[in-house]
């Protein structure tokens, strides 16, 4: 099953109420918040009203928030090669 | 015929001191201090990192970061709390042959003694050479005082007269870099008053941060021998 990969990157103000509503019902509260949603033809349509906002790609697994979290960290660049007894 | 003399004499005893008092001393000299710089360095080719990534944004980056997903995908998969603890076996070892610039000159690099290097710690930079007391701006987790860290993230590593450049990483099979953890230091307590105003509270709020102590024990480039070896 296809999902989109929806992340808010410009916000709605200054845009008419329906913009911001739209992106309400997505469930994009602030910038940079990443949603997935099943691939629909709603769904599609409702990002064709949002389409100058939003950055969308198709994805096959949403990912949850602990998991999104988890990309972005960094490398921690070192590993213990030997430890002492604890 | 005295006057003469005397002039004469003073003459020759300029003559005879000015090349010891006028000249500076040779370590002064210009010829002298230019050999600290006349040597040439060789950079790799592929010395221009890639700019920083930015996730989310198009979905190129979802393609970089692919890998990077399947690495950590073991991870969150096996263990419910996704807290990335220190393993205490090496998580990635790229099993790509080496590039041929790099089999070509890694030589050079490793000849050369006393290297320094870019370590990369939860992506901060350190440099680096054998035998540093490096204190970490924050209290490593997970460790205790005694351990061995294998440093494997590096941007470049050095001698005095080549480098080598990572893009963005160097290859971890390349070099050996270790870290004894020495111990933890803390800050002096600081006291922070908080007031606000047309009240007389006032909150006093107090930190002492730790921070861990490392000790580069050693860091040296291997051999092309050493590593398919």
């Amino acid at each position: 099953m296809a999902f989109f990969k929806i992340t808010l990157l410009r916000s709605a103000i200054g845009l008419p109420r329906k913009s911001s509503g739209v992106l309400q019902a997505l469930g994009l509260r602030k910038r940079m918040r990443t949603v997935y949603h099943p691939v629909s033809p709603q769904v599609a349509g409702q990002i064709m009203r949002v389409k100058e906002l939003v950055d969308v790609s198709e994805v096959e697994e949403p990912l949850s928030k602990p998991e999104m979290r988890q990309l972005r960290k960094p490398d921690p660049g070192f590993y213990i090669e030997s430890a002492i007894s604890r | 015929m005295l006057s003469r003399t005397i002039k004469r004499s003073a003459l020759e005893g300029r003559w005879l001191s000015a090349p010891s008092s006028v000249l500076p001393p040779v370590f002064l000299f210009p010829q002298r201090a230019r050999l600290f710089n006349s040597t040439s360095s060789i950079v790799d080719e592929n010395t221009v990192p890639e700019p920083l990534k930015r996730s989310g944004i198009s979905t190129s980056d979802a393609k970089n970061t692919v890998p990077h997903t399947q690495k950590d995908g073991a991870t969150s998969a096996s263990s419910s709390p996704p807290l990335p603890t220190p393993t205490s076996h090496n998580p990635s070892v790229p099993t790509t042959p080496i590039a041929d610039s790099v089999r070509e000159l890694l030589p050079l690099l490793s000849a050369q003694t006393s290297h320094y290097a870019t370590v990369h710690i939860h992506a901060r930079p350190y440099l680096i050479t054998a035998g540093d007391t490096l204190r970490l701006p924050f209290l490593m987790k997970g460790v205790q005082p005694g351990d061995v860290l294998r440093l494997n993230r590096a941007t470049n590593i050095g001698s005095r007269d080549y480098t080598l450049q990572g893009a963005p990483y160097i290859d971890e099979r390349l070099f050996e870099c270790r870290a004894r953890v020495v111990g933890t230091e803390s800050e002096p307590l600081r006291i922070k008053e908080k007031t606000k105003r047309r009240q007389r509270r006032v909150k006093t709020v107090k930190s002492k941060h730790r921070f861990t102590i490392l000790k580069i024990s050693d860091l040296n480039v291997k051999t092309v021998e050493e590593i398919e070896g």
